[in-house]
């Protein structure tokens, strides 16, 4: 769903080149990521150092209730960017859920200009972590005392939802696994694996423990068969109060946002690593079979095999065209006749050969 | 200082554990060695083949343990079996030899990898003569040696190249599965390391 780079680098790319135009550009892009987000970029010659962004977001949505349109907790944290480039519009552009006009005149100094426009690139960013961040912080008290752990279900994506279960204590994230391929399941089950390895090593010790099992696990019980039939399990982090705390609230958001991407990336870069090994093995199975030849033939070819012939022989085109142009000339003045100088008037002729193939009738006289 | 009870227990079981896995791996050793043995010896006292046109379609020459037309032709298939997941058959004839190999797959992962590449393989057996494009039934990769190989290559190497195949192959199905998972763990720890 998200990426791994919170500033979309497109996003990025064509800010800066309307921040350092000399002249004011009119500009109009659309820009589509991750197939479920969008990008308007316009900017007008009437309106110099000015630019309308808007953006439309995957909305996050509880499985039961969609909340349309991004939350005051969202509109605040973006307008927190900051706030002398950054100007929210209302109404936003239709067909989009924020428009952001951005005045590059406000960026007094250079050296900022690239870290302002960074910030701005990432802004979808900041809008999913925030939506899920309000999420978990926001979370009913009531439920949580009355012992009813109800695990919320969160979309970003149709094929892609996870659960949240907050406990007094911990919360706990559960990611169910689905590929469309089987070895894509065994490779990413090899990672699982792994990931529950590492977390229980001393190395991570104060990670989130994670697990992985094939079955769903007892949190999610009550939940609809549909949505726990997977074919690669569940992957569950329990988070505590001290992933949470301070600047750690962002860094854990955004990892378990990206976990499926992670997952999937890892996966695709893996089955790469494979097919390149493999392509490298075929080259030196090849050629131990190559060695195989007989001994004879090997002989012919060290005889065969000299390389000085080849050059003797080969000729450029050029050379075989003169040269055959030399030797029809040669035909021709032996097939003309010869002038001899005391004969000046009188043509000798060459005596006309009988071809072997040609055959004579003699006279019976 | 002297060492507990409980630590020298726990001293002398993962001394155990190291040689009983050096034992394994010793014995495991000298089985793959007496498997390939066997395989070579097998293969050859079988590659003794001769030019024989085909009895049934005139100036026709086929390879007979693929066509199996005459059973005075064929000689009787031996199967070489290391375990019941790693086996070998050598379906011998007149003219041709068909050596089909079935790999070890201990997991999934090595079950999906063993496909891959056998697969991957076998879609480029023209780059390697003597390997068929299809698998035997119930066989990973089989091989086809026709007389006229044997005419073409040294019998010996041709051997050679065959019990190094088998070696490799299992080599890289190891040495691919230790990466995939090596892979893993190092993706994992980075990923973990990003809460702390």
């Amino acid at each position: 769903m998200a990426c791994f780079e919170k500033a979309s680098p497109a996003l990025k790319h064509i800010l800066l080149q309307l921040y350092r135009a000399d002249k004011p550009l009119a500009v109009e892009h659309h820009l589509h990521e991750f197939g479920s987000l969008q990008y308007h970029i316009q900017s007008y010659v009437s309106e110099a150092h000015h630019a309308y962004l808007s953006i439309s977001a995957p909305i996050l949505s509880t499985g039961s209730s969609i909340f349309y349109g991004f939350s005051h907790y969202t509109v605040e944290t973006v307008k927190g960017i900051c706030s002398e480039v950054v100007q929210i519009i209302e109404p936003p552009k239709t067909g989009y859920q924020m428009t952001l006009k951005l005045d590059f005149s406000k960026i007094t100094r250079k050296k900022d200009a690239v870290k302002i426009i960074t910030k701005i690139s990432s802004v979808q960013a900041l809008i999913l972590s925030s939506q899920l961040r309000e999420l978990l912080t926001t979370v009913n008290a009531q439920e949580i005392s009355q012992g009813a752990y109800k695990p919320i279900k969160l979309v970003y994506h149709p094929n892609e939802p996870f659960y949240v279960v907050k406990q007094p204590a911990k919360l706990t994230v559960v990611f169910p696994i689905r590929f469309k391929e089987y070895s894509d399941i065994v490779i990413a089950k090899a990672f699982f694996q792994e990931l529950v390895d590492v977390g229980n090593s001393r190395v991570c010790a104060t990670a989130p423990p994670c697990c992985w099992s094939p079955i769903p696990p007892p949190e999610l019980r009550g939940e609809s068969m549909k949505d726990l039939s997977t074919n690669g399990g569940f992957v569950s982090f329990e988070i505590y109060a001290r992933h949470i705390e301070g600047k750690k609230l962002d860094k854990t958001v955004w990892n378990l946002l990206n976990f499926y991407a992670l997952v999937k990336y890892h996966v695709k870069c893996t089955k790469g690593f494979v097919q390149r090994r493999m392509r490298s093995r075929l080259d030196s199975l090849v050629e131990a079979l190559q060695h195989t030849g007989t001994e004879e033939d090997h002989h012919i070819a060290k005889v065969k095999g000299r390389k000085g012939i080849k050059k003797l022989i080969k000729f450029t085109k050029g050379t075989i065209l003169t040269k055959r142009w030399n030797l029809t000339k040669k035909i021709k003045r032996i097939r003309s006749r010869i002038r001899i100088r005391w004969f000046q008037r009188r043509w000798l002729k060459l005596p006309s050969f009988s071809s072997v193939m040609r055959y004579q009738k003699l006279d019976k006289s | 200082m002297k060492p507990t009870l409980a630590q020298l227990v726990e001293r002398r079981t993962v001394v155990g554990a190291v040689i009983l896995r050096s034992l394994v791996r010793i014995r495991q050793g000298s089985s793959v060695r007496l498997y390939l043995t066997c395989i070579r010896n097998t293969l050859e006292a079988a590659m003794c083949l001769q030019n024989f046109p085909c009895q049934e379609v005139e100036r026709h020459n086929k390879p007979e343990v693929e066509m199996k037309t005459s059973p005075e032709l064929l000689l009787n298939p031996v199967v070489i079996c290391r375990n019941e997941a790693e086996k070998c058959l050598i379906e011998t004839s007149i003219n041709s030899l068909r050596i089909s190999l079935k790999v070890k797959q201990a997991d999934e992962l090595e079950n999906i990898l063993t496909k891959k590449f056998l697969r991957f393989l076998s879609m480029r057996a023209e780059a390697f003569e003597v390997l068929r494009r299809k698998p035997v039934q119930g066989y990973d990769i089989s091989f086809l040696i026709t007389n006229y190989h044997c005419e073409e290559m040294q019998k010996h190497k041709l051997i050679d190249f065959i019990v190094q195949f088998m070696e490799d192959i299992d080599k890289e199905i190891s040495e691919l599965k230790l990466s995939v998972n090596t892979r893993g763990r190092l993706v994992a720890t980075e990923f973990l390391k990003q809460f702390i």
